[in-house]
């Protein structure tokens, strides 16, 4: 008996058990989801989808025989080969049932916001990127302002040849990695539009201080700040007495919607906002809140994209929009801090120590 | 032009007019000399604003003489803290400097720490039975000091009972001789039993200080001294006997009426004991007074502070303000049981966010020692600085008494302009002038000039402001004391070398040490001399050389508190966090560029103070 699997699943239906189908990204967002963490809504492309995508036509084989003849030693021969598989795939048609529920579903959630052509953000979800130990973020694409069935449906297959970029395609090669066991799935999310977005983390990324939600965020999207190319407003709360260290920075660009030239683009951020703080402390405090909320049901300290919405009241506004596991204290051993020493030990390492004082 | 500003040597400083012949006020081991140079030279000298913020009287200097020895002998000679040495003294124009002492040479550092390792960890195991003894020991010496005997007046004739039925053998001169040096050798042995076991509450404060900075790099000053800090704490009894006696007279409506009155303490006193509820309130009254009313009015430092038994319009003052508060309804007792269960649950959090189980348990054993052992920081300061300090003080009083009622001085308080090795030349004059006979001078005018003198001398030291620091900046300091108490650090030091350049005007912004967590707004009240304290009004912003905990009912009037010196664990610090008033310890300079209405923002979180308005 054939279990068919599904090839769209909703955020709020898919948690780690089903990373297979909808890959970390979104599996992560339908955790939030459980934790009760508010999560812009959406759905997700699984990954049978996409083997759907590569069984029709002879993809998967064509594909296949393009990546053998690559020298990994010849740029332009990675990048020749990249060009024409993701020419190939965007110029070819998912099954019609499958577009049918992807415009099904789009349509749902536009008309939940009573939005007719609802901006949403197509994200690439692969099956080994945001799992613990690997850092393949980043090498697939995102589509931000997506509006529209054709558009999706676009963006899409776009997101999942991002698994054939040049860089994708030479990471896996260098790491052994095989091509055929790294599934994609896309996210399909209502976007938040900004007031202002960021990322902050569960520890203090300077000295992995496990007392500390440090928040970044600049005014617009997030993208500049996920992007880092701006100096974002850095605050640093403590986890019990919630104390807030400020560091407002001077914030020159920023990323927003222009409804005008129809995209999403970099802009010169007014000069009197320049130098406003892009979140209010009651939000500061908020976001601090939830980040240990989802570091709690993690178990492990985390990354987490978050967003302002520009119209929502307070504490309506707030929303996470992705989290994945920090990488780079969590993979340290872990080592007692302290040595495993005790109080006496201790107590004679500082009476034999010195302060350091002169200039 | 270009060199750089380093501090003034010790022999380099200038005195200005008026303090001429202000060496002779102090022992000669107290000076900067030629045949020390080289060694004094070598040091950090740092002008002691903690214990010795204003000019010197020559007899006060005791206390510091005291200390100098004993705080010095516990790290040296006795519990060994490896390498540290010793905090010496100076007197420089009336004001007193301190250094820690260079370390000792490597072998010996070695030695102390066998002789360290053995006996500070027998003090850890042991604390609770050793406070126990230590405080049995401590208030028998108090009891001592307490019953030395002072003539009131040098008799014209013996009395019969002293030579019936058999002859004493010694006589009122020998009694007065020997009641003054009781009194200089119980003082002295009370600050040998006082810093017994100090050093190491420091060095245990030192140790979870680290160990909370090893395992949360960011965790604030304040939040690691709201963990140690104690809510049951001797110190804050007097406060708390106040709080009780104003309950028990608000509910009788005849004595609260009297408190409310606006007459004076002892017309209060005095109406009292006309009736038998008032006399009622006065027996519980007196039950308070001893030992809790010696609290000082200031450090208990000074002797022309006083303390609540000969002040009493302190404590009826706040009496007063407590029976007006509970009869609007208003609670006057902190509660502690809530203090001190936000404190534990506040080590909780952190102790949660712990991720091995190695570091949990060596955390849970290094707070289990600091708390245990700070106690003792916290309780030994009432038994000494105050209730200790205030027996010698009435006794002294009464041997000033006896001077002026001799003719030798003036003033009952000129005694003070004498130090300890010189009294016993004034006593000494003084009843072998009594033993001569009738008609005989004693040198009262050559002792009362030098008091005319020396009052001139310390009037000129008051309108000085000496230099915050002299000599060389340590490379690294190892005495605890110096780090935590005075809150030496690499950044207190620059500020010091850029403060000799700073102009109070251009002044904008202080920083200190975030002591006592709150932001606020408002005026400020400077307060140098201890006698402005009253001043103080509702919602001020307290700005002063140090805070003192005996200060306790007024922390309930101001908005936050700024000092000059202190770090973490100084008691302003403490005082402030225990009422929940944002402070800012450590500055500097506070009182010497803020002026008394001025508008600040005190930031207890950063440890910024920013002038928002000059007065």
């Amino acid at each position: 008996m054939g279990f068919i699997m599904p090839y769209t699943l909703w955020f709020d239906k898919a948690g780690k058990e089903a990373i297979g189908l909808v890959g970390g990204k979104n599996a992560s967002l339908g955790e939030l989801i459980r934790a009760d963490i508010p999560v812009p809504p959406g759905f997700s492309v699984t990954t049978e989808t996409y083997l759907e995508f590569l069984s029709g036509g002879g993809m998967k084989e064509k594909i296949e025989e393009i990546l053998s003849r690559i020298d990994l030693q010849d740029v332009a021969s990675l990048e020749n080969a990249s060009k024409v598989i993701r020419q190939l795939m965007t110029e070819a048609s998912l099954l019609k049932r499958i577009e049918e529920e992807i415009s099904f579903n789009y349509q749902t959630l536009a008309q939940v916001f009573d939005v007719p052509n609802l901006p949403v953000a197509v994200r690439s979800s692969a099956t080994a990127e945001d799992l613990p130990g690997a850092s393949f973020a980043g090498q697939q694409d995102t589509y931000l302002w997506v509006q529209g069935n054709d558009q999706v449906l676009e963006k899409v297959k776009l997101c999942m040849s991002s698994l054939f970029t040049p860089r994708a395609i030479s990471y896996r090669m260098k790491m052994g990695f095989p091509h055929e066991k790294v599934l994609i799935s896309v996210g399909v999310q209502k976007i938040v539009d900004a007031r202002a977005a960021g990322v902050m983390f569960t520890l203090n990324p300077t000295n992995g201080d496990p007392s500390k939600v440090v928040i970044e965020g600049n005014w617009g999207l997030g993208e500049t700040v996920v992007s880092g190319i701006c100096n974002p407003d850095k605050y640093v709360v403590d986890k019990v007495t919630k104390e807030i260290e400020r560091m407002v920075s001077l914030k020159e660009c920023e990323c927003i919607y222009d409804p005008i030239r129809g995209g999403v683009m970099h802009v010169d951020t007014p000069p009197e906002r320049r130098e406003l703080p892009c979140v209010e402390d009651q939000e500061i405090l908020e976001l601090a809140r939830y980040a240990k909320r989802v570091e709690e049901y993690y178990g492990c300290p985390q990354d987490i994209e978050w967003a302002i919405d520009k119209q929502k009241p307070f504490p309506l506004n707030i929303f996470m929009v992705q989290s994945r596991p920090e990488t780079i204290w969590s993979q340290q051993k872990k080592e007692p801090v302290l040595g495993k020493k005790s109080a006496y030990e201790l107590l004679m390492e500082k009476a034999l120590s010195r302060v350091k004082v002169g200039p | 032009m270009a060199q750089k500003k380093g501090f003034q040597m010790p022999l380099e400083v200038e005195y200005p007019k008026g303090l001429e012949g202000w060496e002779e006020m102090y022992p000669p081991m107290y000076m900067f000399s030629k045949d020390r140079k080289e060694w004094e030279e070598k040091h950090f000298w740092f002008h002691d604003k903690i214990h010795a913020p204003e000019a010197m009287y020559p007899l006060d200097l005791i206390f510091q003489e005291a200390w100098q020895i004993s705080l010095s002998q516990y790290t040296t000679r006795v519990f060994c803290i490896p390498p540290a040495q010793g905090i010496a003294q100076r007197m420089v124009g009336c004001y007193m400097y301190i250094t820690p002492v260079a370390p000792p040479p490597p072998e010996i550092i070695g030695e102390k720490a066998g002789l360290f390792q053995k006996r500070v960890f027998y003090v850890f195991d042991h604390y609770d039975e050793l406070w126990v003894s230590w405080l049995k020991k401590f208030k028998a010496l108090g009891e001592e000091m307490n019953n030395i005997k002072v003539p009131a007046e040098l008799p014209k004739f013996e009395s019969d009972d002293l030579v019936f039925p058999d002859p004493r053998g010694y006589y009122t001169s020998y009694e007065v001789i020997e009641a003054w040096d009781r009194l200089v050798d119980l003082m002295i042995k009370g600050w040998q039993y006082h810093f017994q076991y100090l050093n190491l509450t420091y060095l245990a404060y030192l140790m979870f200080a680290d160990t909370c900075r090893k395992l949360f790099p960011g965790i604030s000053e304040s939040t690691i001294g709201k963990l140690v800090a104690g809510a049951y704490v001797q110190m804050f009894r007097p406060e708390e006997e106040l709080c009780r006696l104003a309950r028990l007279a608000a509910a009788v409506p005849g004595v609260a009426k009297v408190l409310k009155s606006d007459i004076s303490p002892d017309k209060k006193i005095e109406s009292l004991r006309k009736t038998a509820e008032g006399s009622n309130w006065m027996v519980e009254y007196e039950k308070s007074k001893d030992p809790w009313f010696y609290v000082s009015c200031g450090s208990g430092w000074f002797h022309y502070e006083g303390s609540w038994t000969t002040k009493l319009e302190i404590p009826f003052g706040y009496l007063k303000g407590y029976v007006e508060r509970i009869e609007k309804g208003e609670k006057i007792e902190r509660d502690l049981a809530a203090i001190d269960k936000a404190r534990a649950e506040l080590a909780e959090e952190y102790r949660k966010l712990i991720k091995t189980d190695e570091d949990r348990k060596s955390f849970d054993d290094v707070y289990k020692a600091v708390r245990t052992i700070y106690k003792y920081a916290e309780d030994h300061l009432f038994w000494v600085e105050h209730w200790f300090h205030t027996i010698w003080f009435e006794r002294v009083r009464e041997f000033g008494r006896l001077f002026v009622k001799c003719g030798m001085l003036k003033g009952i308080d000129d005694i003070y302009l004498f130090n300890r090795f010189e009294v016993p030349y004034l006593i000494e004059d003084m009843v072998t002038t009594w033993a001569l006979g009738e008609g005989v001078p004693s040198r009262s005018q050559y002792w009362q000039a030098r008091a005319e003198k020396r009052k001139k001398i310390l009037d000129a030291a008051k309108k000085w402001s000496p230099v915050p620091a002299l000599g060389t900046p340590p490379e690294e300091i190892a005495e605890p004391f110096t780090i935590m108490l005075w809150g030496i650090t690499t950044e207190k030091v620059q500020d010091w070398l850029k403060g000799m350049a700073v102009v109070p005007g251009e002044v904008t912004e202080l920083k200190g040490f975030a002591s006592s967590a709150g932001v606020v707004e408002g005026k400020v009240r400077v307060v140098k001399l201890l006698e402005d304290i009253t001043k103080v009004e509702q919602g001020d912003i307290l700005v002063c050389p140090t805070t003192n905990p005996a200060w306790a009912p007024i922390f309930t009037k101001i908005k936050a508190s700024v000092t000059d010196i202190g770090g973490l664990t100084c008691h302003a610090a403490i005082v402030c966090r225990e009422y929940g008033v944002p402070s800012v310890t450590g500055t500097g300079i506070a009182t010497s560029v803020l002026k008394t209405g001025d508008t600040v923002k005190v930031d207890g979180n950063t440890g910024i103070v920013k002038i928002l308005k000059r007065a």
